[in-house]
């Protein structure tokens, strides 16, 4: 069969690369999977992914910018373009077309510190169309104090939109900050509906 | 290897490392010698990347030098293969006289290929070999190459009628 010929072919040309890549570099990690959405409503999107999901969903200039980021945070670790990133494509794609807001990905936080962890994890549960603020956020992370290094863990967000820390604002119902920039933040809401007392 | 340059061969190879890949081992037909050839085509990428002009096409320069590379690698084992030939044919002669020692075969046939693109000029070489190894069609000749997919076809045609090829250009 032709696709099982093409599946031969791109797991031999995989070995190769990533044989190269150990022979130069002299790292033999797991490789990390990416790719590039160009054209969406918030600008260009880099997505990346190891074995256990995704890792990285960033706001980015170029696919050049994004690589050097990557190798920056995983120290040169084997980057590998691929399509095999389509079910996080397609429910990007479904997000910007107002089909679904919710996601159903895997996401890897693994190599997070646990505090990012668990405000990370707290801030997925927040659904669409919905808000919380800093302080509840660290709250339900388990530290109700610590709702400025909450604002700070999410400030730092490796995974954007799926996990949805644009859903947390300020008590007092302004927007607070947002690494890919307010105005983003402002059209996300926006699209999912809600809208913060400062607008 | 410094950092730096790891940092930078990374880059390349996750750029463009997977479609040369592709193109070399089908050119090679062999796993072992296509990693050689990309980790060479990668060597020499990293010594020439700062020299290579702002604005250049680096996907294009990466295919040319990997083209090269590879093709040079097709010849020494094409002389390696003919003198194994020759070997086996001296020492058959020697044990039966009747045995004239041609061994054409699909591999012979596609060596003395590869030896006449080697010599075809640049431009038609690497276009050819990406009709022909990656069954790319024009527009994506161009865009790998530089240059217009009309432009691509020229050369192909050029190269097919220099090496009398069957292959339709259209």
């Amino acid at each position: 069969m032709i696709t099982e010929q093409a599946e031969v072919e791109r797991r031999a040309v995989e070995r190769i690369v990533l044989g190269a890549f150990g022979e130069l570099t002299g790292r033999r990690s797991e490789p990390l999977r990416y790719a590039m959405m160009d054209d969406t409503p918030v600008g260009v999107l880099g997505l990346a992914s190891g074995g256990r999901g995704l890792r990285h969903l960033s706001y980015v200039r170029d696919e050049d910018a994004f690589l050097q980021r990557l190798l920056e945070e995983h120290g040169d670790v084997p980057l590998l373009r691929t399509a095999s990133l389509d079910d996080v494509r397609r429910a990007l794609e479904r997000y910007f077309a107002g089909k679904r807001l919710d996601f159903d990905i895997p996401v890897d936080l693994s190599d997070l510190p646990a505090f990012q962890q668990r405000v990370l994890d707290a801030t997925a549960r927040i659904p669409a169309g919905r808000v919380a603020t800093y302080s509840e956020v660290a709250a339900r992370a388990g530290s109700p104090r610590a709702s400025r290094a909450a604002g700070n863990a999410l400030h730092v967000n490796p995974v954007a939109i799926v996990v949805p820390c644009h859903r947390v604002l300020r008590a007092d119902g302004s927007l607070g900050g947002y690494g890919g920039g307010v105005r983003i933040k402002e059209w996300l809401l926006a699209h999912e509906g809600v809208r913060p007392a400062s607008l | 290897m410094p950092d730096r340059a790891a940092h930078r061969i990374a880059v390349l190879l996750a750029k463009h490392g997977e479609e040369l890949a592709r193109h070399v081992r089908r050119m090679v037909r062999d796993d072992d010698a296509a990693q050689d050839i990309l980790q060479d085509t990668m060597i020499r990428a990293h010594g020439a990347l700062a020299r290579l002009p702002a604005g250049a096409n680096t996907r294009a320069w990466l295919y040319r030098i990997a083209t090269n590379v590879s093709l040079n690698h097709l010849r020494s084992r094409s002389r390696e293969r003919a003198a194994l030939r020759r070997h086996a044919a001296e020492r058959d002669a020697a044990a039966d006289p009747q045995v004239d020692g041609q061994l054409p075969s699909d591999d012979g046939e596609r060596e003395t290929l590869w030896l006449s693109v080697a010599r075809l000029p640049e431009r038609q070489r690497l276009a050819l070999t990406l009709r022909i190894v990656d069954e790319l069609d024009y527009e994506e000749i161009a865009s790998r190459l530089g240059g217009t997919a009309a432009g691509a076809r020229a050369n192909v045609y050029q190269a097919t009628k220099k090496l009398r090829l069957g292959v339709d250009p259209r």
